[in-house]
């Protein structure tokens, strides 16, 4: 958990964050047909065994969609659940492809300045950490 | 109630579904007002728009696409698409409608020829629903929406099938084709189906490096 991991989170201020970008955002959300075409453009997915959560489109969905899907109306427990979705499980390569157009990499970051603005974010130096950042 | 359905809500629907489509191309446009120049491609520019060396390279540039990755879906979705756009558009059925309506004449396939583009679209949607169903990838990311899209996109065609082939009750398979056909249209526009248009928003006007054109608009 990131150092402001007590402080309560700013509903309003990720709801800002949501209702700024929602013209884009909201149609790349609709568009996606769920294909998983977009899986074996990233290299995250094909190097952990073809693990569906790896696949961009997943963590898309499962991040930022679910944060539109909530209205934003989600607690830190939920921030932490997409943590490692929009921070370890994607590196912003921008490689993901797919066949509509659908942009997931601009996703994948609202889902990282949202957390961030949370102070929900990978810190290297926590001597209790539990999960592997590399 | 039949009277309806193939009467005013017919207007409806082609109203929202035309309407819904102008009403999305607008906001898309006012949204990527910006425009940027970008020069981002996976393989360099040559001099020569049509040269073979251009050529060669934009052939290379469409195999790091679906078409490269997946060659059997590439062919399944094209194959799907083109039956879902030419079937209905060119059915004999249906121009005899418009011609007895407004004295619109269009040519038509032969029925046998409609009757097969049906049947092989509803294959292709039998394929996508045990992909959705059997791949553990799409599995992953499958919601209940997905088959209830899945259902609206086939059920016009397998009803009109139905019909056509004169199956059970006739008029209740004619009544729930030209419904079915409606429902299409009217969720088209918000809806995943919303894709039809955005595709080629997204592909050819929007700067990327998958971008099929010279995309310089942005969000």
């Amino acid at each position: 958990m990131a150092e402001h991991g007590e402080k309560p989170i700013d509903r309003e201020r990720i709801k800002a964050f949501l209702e700024r970008n929602k013209g884009k955002m909201k149609r790349l959300l609709s568009h996606c047909v769920h294909c998983s075409i977009c899986a074996e453009s990233c290299f995250l997915y094909m190097g952990h065994d073809k693990d569906p959560r790896y696949m961009p489109s997943y963590k898309a969905i499962n991040s930022l969609g679910k944060l539109y899907k909530k209205k934003g109306k989600v607690d830190r427990d939920f921030l932490e659940r997409i943590k490692t979705m929009v921070w370890r499980d994607c590196v912003l390569c921008r490689r993901c492809y797919c066949p509509i157009g659908v942009d997931i990499p601009s996703m994948i970051a609202l889902g990282r300045t949202i957390c961030r603005s949370q102070g929900v974010y990978p810190n290297f130096d926590e001597s209790d950490q539990k999960e592997s950042w590399l | 109630m039949f009277d309806f359905i193939r009467g005013p809500l017919l207007w409806v629907a082609f109203i929202v579904f035309f309407g819904g489509l102008v009403f999305q191309l607008l906001q898309f446009f006012t949204l990527t007002r910006k425009k940027e120049r970008l020069f981002l491609s996976v393989h360099g520019k040559t001099k020569g728009r049509w040269s073979i060396e251009s050529m060669r390279q934009w052939f290379e540039s469409l195999l790091t696409t679906i078409i490269g990755t997946h060659p059997m879906m590439t062919i399944l979705t094209l194959i799907f698409h083109c039956c879902l756009f030419v079937t209905p558009i060119f059915l004999l059925a249906h121009n005899i409608l418009l011609d007895e309506s407004w004295g619109i004449s269009i040519w038509s396939f032969s029925e046998s020829t409609t009757d097969i583009l049906t049947v092989v679209l509803l294959v292709c949607g039998a394929l996508f629903l045990l992909r959705r169903i059997f791949v553990r990838r799409v599995r992953a990311i499958t919601t209940a929406s997905d088959y209830l899209i899945l259902f609206i996109i086939v059920a016009p065609f397998l009803s009109g099938y139905m019909a056509y082939h004169q199956w059970f009750h006739y008029k209740a398979i004619l009544f729930a084709h030209i419904l079915a056909g409606e429902v299409m249209l009217i969720v088209a526009p918000f809806t995943k189906l919303g894709h039809m248009l955005f595709f080629f928003l997204y592909r050819f006007l929007i700067g990327s490096e998958y971008s099929f054109g010279q995309g310089t608009r942005s969000w």
